[in-house]
């Protein structure tokens, strides 16, 4: 049934609603604007608590050199997160008497879709989100926004949703601006960087799946709820399937004789020492509630949208390490640092903003609300 | 187990031909007795989300005796499939 067929509402009853409705997609905007600045704090405290500790001993160990080694030791660190971030939302939901909807919800259809949801964002992006942080820095945050990007263009193909001119017009936009952005950095042809920003890639599919497959399911999961499932299953499968794969294959395929003891052990137990679980803990409350405003801006302004402002991390990944590591830090201890970008990596990034915001929204549409 | 509250509420909305946010406090209300969450605020923002999401239309608005605007939304039958599907 139409809006008012049945009573025609009063001109006074007619602006309250617009009210009330701009006032819920505003609402949604901000939540989203908000997820993307919380992200940029995640990944300066994760970086920070990676640089700290037991940490800058693993960065020179033997297994480090190769790609391998590499992932296996940002796996501990991505899990390490997940884990801080799952312990605080359970917290969070028993705070806010939803624990039990969270136990109820895993046993639903939606809950095992968020489960399966979580693998893809979880375990999989995350750490290679991680790797590419530590092997390129933040140019690799620019990268992995292109999940908004991949996240459409899954929607086309596998969800059978729109995709216009105007939205390949900003996917082609998304994908020059990353590029941009990584061209930028290969100044001198510094192969780390380059295969930093590769594996970044993935964590853009990983993210662009769970953005756009999960986002349907998940809007009828409370989003306090989504997200404990999401850290927890993230953070377990992590530090229980794939931290413990990876050492198994770096033990047998590399050379580790710089580990003594159990190399799963050595890790995972040093990982925490030194005063970086400190970092952790605090990267955990920023991720999980980073996320959670993420499927809450989804779910209230639309997932395209929602996933264009979030995607204003790939801006606020950098500023932040640069303001944590460059800035806050070195009035402490002078030996932290963090090269600022360069003006031009800048540009590019809000020009990947605007591509993605292009494949969100008409950007006429603003004007026309505002006639009506 | 109870079902979660955000699912009883769409599974409520399956069951009526439409109902605004106190309608929904109150007939969960028996199901959920002195729930804090089940209130009118959270139940306007969970059937605000779901409409966004198309799993449930907006019906009408009126303006009540306190001059406070009162939204109404329904599940029309693609919107019931939609929701039982997901929701047992």
């Amino acid at each position: 049934m139409a809006i008012g067929t049945k009573n025609v509402p009063s001109a006074a009853a007619k602006e309250l609603y617009r009210k009330n409705k701009s006032a819920f997609f505003r609402k949604g905007v901000i939540t989203a604007l908000i997820s993307g600045i919380l992200y940029g704090f995640y990944s300066a405290f994760l970086v920070a608590g990676e640089g700290v500790g037991n940490w800058p001993g693993f960065w020179e160990l033997g297994i480090a050199g190769s790609i391998l080694g590499y992932c296996l030791i940002c796996a501990v660190g991505a899990g390490l997160n997940d884990i801080c971030s799952a312990v605080w939302q359970i917290v969070i939901a028993i705070v806010k008497g939803k624990f039990g909807d969270f136990i109820a919800t895993l046993k639903t259809k939606p809950g095992a879709i968020m489960i399966g949801v979580a693998l893809a964002g979880g375990p999989i992006a995350a750490t290679a989100y991680n790797v590419g942080l530590m092997m390129a820095g933040g140019i690799a945050a620019a990268i992995s926004a292109l999940c908004a990007a991949v996240g459409a263009i899954i929607g086309r193909v596998f969800l059978k949703q729109q995709l216009n001119f105007r939205m390949v017009c900003g996917i082609i936009i998304c994908f020059a601006a990353a590029v941009t952005i990584g061209w930028t950095s290969f100044d001198g042809l510094d192969m780390t960087a380059f295969i930093g920003c590769c594996i970044a890639f993935i964590a853009a599919l990983g993210w662009g799946i769970e953005g756009s497959i999960g986002g349907y399911a998940t809007s009828m999961i409370d989003s306090d709820i989504s997200i404990t499932i999401r850290q927890c299953t993230s953070g377990i499968t992590n530090l229980i399937i794939v931290v413990p794969i990876l050492c198994i294959m770096a033990t047998s395929m590399l050379d580790t004789s710089d580990i003594s003891g159990n190399i799963y052990v050595y890790l995972v137990g040093g990982a925490v020492g030194g005063g970086a679980i400190v970092w952790f803990i605090f990267s955990g409350l920023c991720c999980g509630q980073s996320f959670r405003m993420w499927y809450k801006g989804n779910s209230m302004c639309g997932a395209a949208l929602g996933m264009a402002l979030n995607a204003g991390y790939s801006f606020w990944v950098p500023f932040c390490s640069w303001l944590l590591m460059g800035v806050i830090l070195p009035l402490v201890d002078p030996s932290w640092s963090y090269a600022a970008l360069t003006p031009v990596q800048w540009i590019a990034a809000v020009v990947e903003v605007f591509g993605i915001l292009l494949i969100a929204r008409n950007p006429l549409d603003f004007f026309r609300k505002k006639e009506a | 187990m109870k079902r979660p509250l955000n699912f009883a509420i769409l599974k409520y909305m399956t069951t009526v031909d439409k109902a605004c946010p106190a309608d929904v406090v109150k007939d969960l209300q028996k199901d959920y007795p002195g729930d804090r969450r089940l209130n009118e605020t959270a139940a306007l923002e969970s059937l605000m989300t779901a409409t966004e999401n198309g799993l449930l239309v907006e019906d009408s608005y009126e303006v009540d005796g306190s001059g406070n605007l009162v939204f109404y939304y329904a599940a029309p039958d693609e919107c019931k499939e939609e929701i039982n599907k997901y929701i047992k």
